[in-house]
């Protein structure tokens, strides 16, 4: 009887390598895509409340359905302009893990564009160098309709930990990190 | 409940007067009932009980609950020393909770207290 | 398998009788056997082996078995309770806690843990003197064995007798009254307690005025015979309960008695307690004997679980719950249900989001102007926040269990110092937030530890300055408008002025020419960068990381003081909020966004035009006569949007600190539902939570002792203005 206790300890296996799917969308008219493993839905942009004294790359919160989540412009994040406001702006909710908690976070995008699969075949490993974003924020490139577009390592762009300590110093931007790649 | 309040009804009173015992407790019963279901506050003015036995106090003890289930308020007033007696026998003023003065006979108890 | 919810509130359970264990076998280790006493821990022990056995955690069985197989002697009086056995429990207590600890995370013991486990056990037996313990057996615990010595040794403790009587409904028809049979009884003895149950009568409908419907339980003192007393009760006996127990019968008579009577088992036992029948502890016993007899042979470990939790009889739930319960507030406890704390947590956010759609609601029911609809939206409203009172209500906890486990800190550390220290404890029953509760352990501990140290001084130099040798430690705790307060106090050195005088000039914390208050020197000590471990062995008062406990407090929202007087003693006070959950802030424009300002932090609001705002540059106004520093949130918060005409100043005071901060708009007060920052928003000392507005938008809540902090350094000036503003 004494197993019993550990049988809560095991935890479900990461189905990563199984995703197929993907959601591509537009940022300073490049695309790019996300596995949809843990996208939770996708919003208007609307109703946003800036928090002071935060880096641009957090632009704000959001009130999702009576829970604060904070949103992140991916743009700034990768040390680019700030996304400009326009009429398509989605912010896709993303679930972030962390150790064994989770947290929803908010991702300010142009425009989204679809689901689509991209079998593991078609997925090259991330190039070192001729991106101009951190080398750890890809997970790969896709080819789609034979074009290649940088599929993001979502969990290490919105990592908390990275992100918590770059709002710690305060206003300092997120673009002096931004080239080591 | 705040529209208890407004209905402005006359506060009711029954005194009972005599014996409140096994032989006039079928008709007290309707008498109380009727009583309490005409008002909201209901007094129950004890002062001439002369007789007072345990079928008298099994009344009492339905018409305090009944009250309380109708959410109405009910007090006993003026409780006569026969009352007052066999409310301290039974342990029961404290279910009742109105104000009592007992005075006790030189018990143990009483001397302590 | 056993579901893990069973698991863990079997760990739940066990680490509650332990806290009681150790409770108990601190009390034993000072004092004298009080057999009370080891019967708590008796029964814990007996009651961790027992559950652990259906949960087959044989390990925990095994140990327990040890300790449980001396304290039966020891309940015997075969062994003596020293204070070298108490240690051992002390010990063996600890090693559970770690055992259990494993259960709860699903590890397995190191091999440390054993060898030290059976070392224990060898030290437990030894006790026994070489009559080995006999093997626990795996499968079922050992519950039934112990029960023929019971039933010899566990008398009652009353020396009444106790007379159960339930009349028949004929009884006036016959033409009886009840009470003459009281009155007789009296003729032979003293009544000592009477209690009339009248849960019999129906509702007044279906009321026969005519029948009896009451019944009585006596505790009866009188040296007359059974046979006598019994006679009193010849006329009813035909249409009569009658039960007669003579003074101390057995705890298996009332078991039968209590099984024998209408009425359910929980309110007998009640009641038979009232009487003065049984002691708290009695009945526990006999409910937890009926609960093991009241269960058929032994079956499946599953089936008995999902049965108990099913379809167990009200008895076995009553004395499983009453078997946990080996604490004080017995009779309180009775009608408790366990509930998972976060789901407590869950209904207490659900009750804020229905507050913020209640506003919003009603918001819209304003615009729309619909007179019928915001009048029902305010009833609602209402009701919300009635039903948020008492949702915040069940998170309500006594702080006595905190306080408890300080007996065990101060006889380590009493230990560990050489110093003899008595800790008294009142106001365990002040009840505050679960999530307060929590978190309030480690300052606590701190001040403790703290006022053993440096506080009471050796037993010498007690015995030197006229006092008892021991010194006292007393915790205390009550409500005070709306906040708990927490008192630590000692009877110990006191603090010296003097010497925090010189070392706060040293330190450059204050200029040599300023003249404090005594209460503004002591405030001194929990400064940041007054106390560092080498002031602590210079200084007769208190050391090392005073300003941490401060910050941990304020993280709380609350604040700490201290009294001293030098050679008597000091007390520190803790001042709390109830909850956390929610407060009422005070709501306030700048550029676009709103900002939130607790309520009891905002001493006043002016309008900004009524100065001369130009006074001290810019930086100070003056308010009154005083020196006020001022800070634009616009400027602080980098806001965007139009300026106002307008300005307001918001005057907040935390502490002897007191700024201005300047504010667009004023918006009034508002019940402010916390939402916590997140990781990501955790630095920003300015901010200390969000809440969601009736629009559904989201608003920041200004932390004002951090935002002050930030201005300070921002400003560099702000400290020593403030002080002087406050005087």
């Amino acid at each position: 009887m004494n197993v019993i206790a550990q049988t809560t300890n095991q935890v479900v296996s990461s189905a990563l390598e199984d995703a197929q799917q993907y959601l591509t969308f537009m940022l300073s008219g490049e695309t790019y895509a996300i596995s949809i493993l843990r996208i939770k839905e996708i919003i208007q942009y609307g109703q946003l409340t800036e928090v002071p004294r935060m880096p641009d790359f957090i632009r704000g919160v959001i009130n999702l359905r009576g829970a604060v989540v904070p949103v992140i412009d991916l743009s700034a994040r990768f040390g680019k302009q700030a996304t400009k406001v326009g009429r398509r702006n989605c912010i896709i909710i993303i679930e972030v893990v962390m150790g064994e908690e989770t947290q929803n976070v908010g991702v300010m995008v142009d425009a989204v564009n679809a689901v689509l699969e991209i079998s593991a075949d078609e997925i090259e490993p991330s190039p070192t160098f001729g991106t101009n974003i951190r080398a750890d924020f890809i997970a790969g490139m896709g080819k789609i309709n034979g074009k290649f577009v940088i599929i993001l390592n979502i969990q290490h762009v919105l990592s908390m930990d990275d992100m918590a300590e770059l709002a710690s110093v305060g206003t300092a931007t997120a673009g002096e990190l931004a080239q080591t790649g | 409940m705040a529209d208890v309040n407004t209905k402005n009804q006359p506060n009711g009173r029954i005194v009972i007067d005599g014996e409140l015992t096994i032989y006039t407790a079928l008709e007290l019963k309707d008498t109380l009932l009727a009583g309490l279901s005409a008002t909201e506050e209901l007094e129950l003015d004890l002062s001439a009980v002369g007789e007072f036995d345990a079928a008298g106090l099994q009344l009492l003890v339905m018409i305090k609950q009944e009250a309380l289930a109708l959410g109405k308020r009910l007090r006993f007033t003026g409780h006569s020393p026969v009352v007052l007696d066999l409310l301290d026998l039974s342990g029961l003023a404290g279910f009742f909770g109105d104000p009592l003065l007992f005075v006790r006979k030189a018990t143990d108890e009483g001397k302590a207290l | 398998m056993i579901p893990d919810e069973y698991l863990q509130s079997f760990v739940i359970e066990c680490r509650e009788l332990l806290e009681a264990m150790e409770e108990a076998l601190l009390i034993v280790e000072q004092a004298a056997e009080d057999p009370e006493i080891i019967n708590a821990i008796f029964r814990a022990a007996h009651t961790i082996k027992g559950s652990a056995g259906m949960f087959g955690l044989d390990p925990i069985v095994a140990f327990t078995h040890a300790a449980e197989s001396v304290l039966d002697q020891v309940r015997s009086g075969d062994i003596a309770m020293t204070s070298a056995l108490a240690a051992l429990f002390i010990e063996a207590h600890d090693h559970l806690i770690l055992l259990i600890g494993h259960v709860a995370d699903g590890s397995e013991p190191s091999g440390e843990t054993d060898t030290h486990g059976q070392a224990l056990i060898k030290q437990l037996e030894a006790y026994l003197g070489g009559a080995a313990v006999a093997e626990p057996s795996a499968d079922m615990p050992t519950i039934h064995q112990s029960t023929v010595e019971r039933e010899e040794s566990d008398a009652v403790g009353t020396d009444h007798w106790h007379i159960s009587l339930r009349f028949g409904t004929e009884v006036f028809r016959n033409g009886m009254d009840p009470f003459s049979f009281v009155r007789c009884l009296s003729s032979l003895g003293t009544v000592v307690q009477l209690v009339t149950l009248i849960d019999a009568i129906p509702p007044a409908q279906e009321m026969d005025p005519e029948s009896c419907y009451l019944g009585f339980e006596i505790s009866f003192s009188s040296a007359a015979d059974k046979v006598a007393i019994d006679a009193i009760f010849n006329f009813v006996r035909s249409d009569c309960l009658i039960r007669i127990l003579p003074p101390r019968s057995k705890i298996s008579e009332y078991q039968r008695l209590i099984l024998d009577l209408p009425e359910e088992e929980m309110r007998l036992g009640e009641i038979l307690v009232n009487c003065g029948t049984l002691t708290p502890e009695e009945l526990d016993h006999i409910l937890r004997l009926q609960a093991e007899h009241g269960d058929e042979p032994p079956r499946r470990i599953g089936e008995v679980l999902v049965e108990q939790q099913l379809v167990s009889p009200p008895v076995v739930e009553a004395a499983l719950e009453k078997q946990k319960q080996v604490k004080e507030n017995k009779k309180a406890e009775a009608n408790l249900i366990r509930v998972d704390a976060d789901k407590l947590d869950e209904l207490i956010n659900l009750v804020g989001e229905l507050i913020i759609a209640g506003a919003g609601t009603n918001l819209i029911a304003r615009r729309a102007h619909m007179a019928d609809l915001t009048e029902s939206t305010a009833t609602l409203s209402r009701l919300v926040e009635e039903v948020r009172d008492s949702a915040l209500a069940l998170r309500m906890v006594q702080i006595g269990g905190t306080f408890n486990r300080f007996q065990r800190v101060v006889r380590d550390v009493s230990k560990e110092l050489g110093k003899d220290v008595d800790l008294v404890i009142s106001g365990g029953d002040t009840e505050l937030d679960k999530t307060v509760v929590e978190k309030i352990g480690d300052p606590l501990t701190h001040l403790v530890r703290n006022s053993m140290d440096h506080g009471i001084e050796s037993a010498e130099l007690r015995l030197a300055r006229g006092k008892p040798a021991k010194g006292t430690l007393k915790l205390n705790a009550y409500h005070d408008a709306g906040s708990i307060v927490i008192e630590v106090s000692d009877d110990g050195g006191g603090l010296n002025k003097e010497k925090i005088l010189s070392k706060a000039i040293e330190r450059g914390l204050i200029s040599a020419d300023v003249s404090l208050t005594d209460k503004e020197i002591y405030k001194l000590i929990f400064e940041a960068g007054f106390s560092t471990a080498d002031t602590v062995s210079n200084l007769s008062g208190r050391g090392v990381g005073m300003d941490v406990v401060r910050r941990n407090i304020q993280a709380l929202r609350g604040s700490i003081d201290l009294d001293s007087i030098e050679g008597q003693g000091s007390t520190i006070r803790i001042r709390l909020p109830l909850t956390l959950a929610i407060i009422e802030g005070f709501m306030v424009g700048v550029g676009n966004a709103a900002y939130v300002i607790p309520l009891d932090m905002v001493v006043e609001c002016i309008e900004l035009r009524a100065w001369a705002s130009d006074e001290g540059d810019g930086q100070y106004l003056n308010l009154r006569g005083e020196v006020l520093p001022y800070r634009r949130l616009r400027d602080h918060f980098d806001s965007e949007g139009d300026m106002v005409q307008r300005e307001n100043v918001v005057v907040v005071r935390y502490g002897e600190h007191k700024a201005g901060l300047v504010v667009d708009k004023l918006m009034g007060e508002f019940q402010t539902v916390i939402k916590p920052l997140g990781k990501l928003f955790k630095s920003e000392k300015s901010i200390g939570g969000f809440t969601i507005l009736g629009s559904g938008e989201v608003a920041l809540i200004v932390d004002v002792p951090g935002l002050m902090g930030q201005i300070e350094v921002e400003k560099g000036t702000v400290e020593r203005a403030g002080t002087v503003a406050a005087r």
